[in-house]
């Protein structure tokens, strides 16, 4: 039986939003209720006793210019013991960020499984860490990060006896780097700066002899919808910092984060500016013709993207001169977890093999380790670099008390910094 | 008291599956957005006890939302892309349901078939496809200038708002479709045929008894894509990649992947929860009302 519209006893529109205003309603007075609850949402800047600013866990904040000495949590293990054998080794890493084939030789020679687990990014690689998600021995680590990592007793102290590699085949700089003096938690893995790549067969202007390159952003009209920034918080609005002169890039300055933010949104109506992390692809394929990118990105898309067809020529990379440009640098810890922790000790030493490092570079990951064999000449020699290119490739020289390099940010910084971010990608 | 419980009984591993797949987790993603953060390792500390709430990140993301806040434009811009989306689907599906439900014969089920078909290949290989396809040498340009449709190639991928409406469509059609070709199949042909006997033109047919029984087809495939289209954030990434396309999905993904704000992501998921639970209010009301109306045999 057909009902009649006046025997209905549902809702019609008129009562549904009617009613919907009355949950509305409701639901605010909820929310009233509610806001007698806390309403705690902005991070503290904790300082030390000399007014300084302080990190995660109340360590001291790391620059270049300001070394760090990370307390140890625990005592390192004792030297000469044998390494453990059999069982699964888990390294924990970005995706396709380490040469698979290195790792089966390392399982072989210590006869163990060796099992690689990927994370999205150090941040979430930590979260999942802490939380025991995972279990792994050793894990890739930044800089900025590991105040967090040791504060929250994630990674464990390193015997430096189990790693002569270190000092033997390290550059200076990072043998006892700034941020870990006396390499207490970390060694070095790979290191790059933070510059332009683009294709000089499709972008006319000379930016390299630009009086500001990174104003190329700025004037790419005419390349609207091939033009690209790093999908990263700190590199984003570091560069917008940079391009004003501003080489303080771990300010926690609100208004000079706000004014970076306001002037990288106006890139939507120059370029259509997109953000991404394929530039290494992009950029020799010509889907993307002028990016932001770290310098592992040139070599990178010279060794594997570049197409039949595209002269390596027609790739050019710019990074500024020290002091005004990021190097950044990453790591490897070992991670609290482990129940291999002198195999942990030897996976760091295996990596600073020259033959290791050179051949996971070369033959999988494009990224420079800072190894003190591979200097550009001897890249462009082999062939493994263009010489148009040598830009991308980093020298001890790039490292010192002068350089810049993306720091640890008190909480109150990194909430500013991703909220920042946060507004540049919204678009709203 | 065995034959009360027996037929109850059957929903139970369904409610089960509920509790424990829906109801938990989602009340988790509550306890984190009304929760605090760990100063040091920036995790999320979910509060359990709705006294002990911190309504900040709520209010923030809220006050975010409103008019001339930041994410106000990304807001607007996800219902603008989900609406016009949706509306394309019913365009391109009705005709597509209807015809395999009247008009297809034999070849039905080799057309269904043929519908749920890209479902077997997975989400982000279908739009990765997409991505050469539209590519400035790909085929799609190809074709559309070979044919003197564009006089040159489009720059698809040039973070292009059509460009994202469009793979939307792509990507969830068939969830439409199928649906509604249900509805459409179960009309009863009698309905239609006096109709006819009584007079009415075909489109007079279509308007006053297909296109009404169908209704509750037409919404519950609406509601079947706009909800997933609502937190979507890969189909922008792959196919556009500009801030300006961006959608509220990408700014959920971005709090909780990348640093010491999840509870904002969290935050901005239980508030399109309630938008959403307002559509599904909406959607319920109807199917309510046209099962009401059904004629009880």
């Amino acid at each position: 039986m057909t009902l009649h519209p006046k025997e209905r006893g549902g809702l019609n529109r008129k009562e549904f939003l009617v009613r919907a205003a009355g949950a509305a309603s409701l639901a605010t007075g909820v929310g009233g209720i509610l806001a007698a609850c806390s309403s705690e949402t902005t991070a503290s800047s904790p300082t030390g006793t000399g007014g300084e600013l302080l990190g995660p866990g109340g360590l001291p904040i790391a620059r270049p210019d300001k070394r760090v000495t990370m307390p140890l949590w625990e005592d390192p293990i004792e030297s000469g013991l044998e390494p453990e054998t059999g069982g699964t080794f888990t390294v924990f890493n970005y995706p396709a960020y380490f040469y698979k084939k290195l790792l089966k030789d390392f399982g072989k020679k210590y006869n163990v499984d060796v099992q690689y687990t990927a994370f999205d990014n150090i941040s979430s690689g930590i979260q999942r860490l802490a939380s025991g998600a995972v279990t792994p021995d050793v894990m890739e680590m930044t800089p900025d990060n590991l105040s967090r990592a040791v504060a929250g007793k994630l990674i464990k102290p390193l015997n430096l006896d189990y790693i002569p590699n270190l000092k033997k085949n390290v550059w200076p700089d990072l043998v006892s780097p700034f941020y870990d003096v006396d390499s207490h938690y970390t060694v070095p893995y790979t290191i790059y700066a933070t510059g332009i790549f683009w294709r000089n067969d499709k972008v006319s202007e000379d930016i390299a002899s630009m009086s500001q390159p990174w104003d190329i952003f700025w004037q790419s009209q005419k390349y609207k919808g091939k033009v690209a920034l790093l999908s990263e918080e700190r590199e984003t609005i570091g560069m917008a910092l940079l391009r004003k002169g501003i080489t303080d890039i771990n300010t926690e300055d609100p208004a000079r984060i706000d004014q970076a933010v306001a002037d990288l949104k106006e890139l939507y109506g120059v370029c259509n500016i997109k953000v991404g992390d394929v530039q290494y692809q992009s950029i020799p394929e010509g889907t993307a013709w002028l990016n932001q990118a770290w310098s592992g990105d040139p070599i990178a898309a010279y060794i594997y993207y570049l197409p039949k067809g595209t002269p390596a020529s027609a790739l050019s990379y710019w990074k500024a001169e020290k002091g005004k440009t990021p190097v950044q640098n990453d790591c490897f810890s070992i991670c609290k977890t482990t129940k291999k922790p002198v195999l942990s000790h030897l996976f760091l030493n295996f990596l600073l093999d020259n033959g290791v490092s050179y051949s996971n570079f070369v033959n999988f990951n494009g990224y420079q380790p800072p190894i003190n064999e591979i200097d550009p000449e001897s890249l462009v020699k082999k062939g493994i670099v263009p010489e148009n290119l040598t830009t991308a490739v980093l020298t001890n020289d790039d490292l010192g008390p002068d350089s810049l390099q993306y720091g640890t940010l008190t909480a109150r910084g990194q909430q500013l910094w991703q909220d920042g971010y946060s507004d540049f990608t919204a678009a709203g | 008291m065995y034959r009360r419980w027996l037929w109850p009984g059957f929903a139970f591993p369904g409610v089960l599956w509920l509790i424990l797949l829906f109801a938990v987790p989602f009340y988790a993603v509550v306890a984190v957005a009304f929760g605090s953060v760990d100063p040091v390792l920036l995790q999320p500390v979910p509060l359990w006890n709705p006294l002990e709430w911190n309504v900040g990140w709520v209010s923030e993301v809220l006050h975010r939302l409103a008019p001339g806040g930041n994410l106000s434009g990304v807001a607007v811009r996800t219902i603008e892309y989900v609406a016009i989306a949706l509306a394309l689907s019913v365009l391109i599906g009705y005709p597509v349901a209807y015809y395999i439900a009247r008009h297809a014969g034999r070849m039905k089920n080799l057309l269904l078939v043929l519908i749920i078909l890209p479902l077997w290949i997975s989400y982000l290989m279908r739009m990765l496809a997409w991505v050469n396809l539209l590519a400035p040498e790909g085929y799609v340009n190809r074709f559309l200038t070979y044919t003197h449709v564009l006089s040159q190639p489009r720059d698809w991928l040039g973070g292009q708002p059509s460009t994202v409406i469009l793979a939307l469509v792509y990507g969830y059609i068939p969830y439409f479709i199928l649906p509604l070709f249900a509805a459409l199949d179960r009309i009863d042909r009698s309905h239609l045929e006096a109709a006819r006997d009584l007079g009415a033109s075909p489109w007079s047919t279509f308007r006053t008894v297909t296109l009404p029984l169908s209704k509750a087809g037409i919404l519950g495939g609406a509601v079947l894509i706009t909800l997933p289209m609502f937190g979507d954030y890969y189909t922008p990434n792959i196919v556009s990649q500009a801030p300006t396309t961006s959608m509220i999905g990408n700014q959920i993904d971005f709090y909780f992947h990348y640093g010491g704000q999840p509870t904002i992501g969290a935050a901005i998921t239980v508030v399109l929860a309630l938008f959403l639970t307002a559509l599904m209010a909406y959607y319920m009301w109807t199917i309510h009302r046209a099962a009401r109306e059904v004629p009880q045999v």
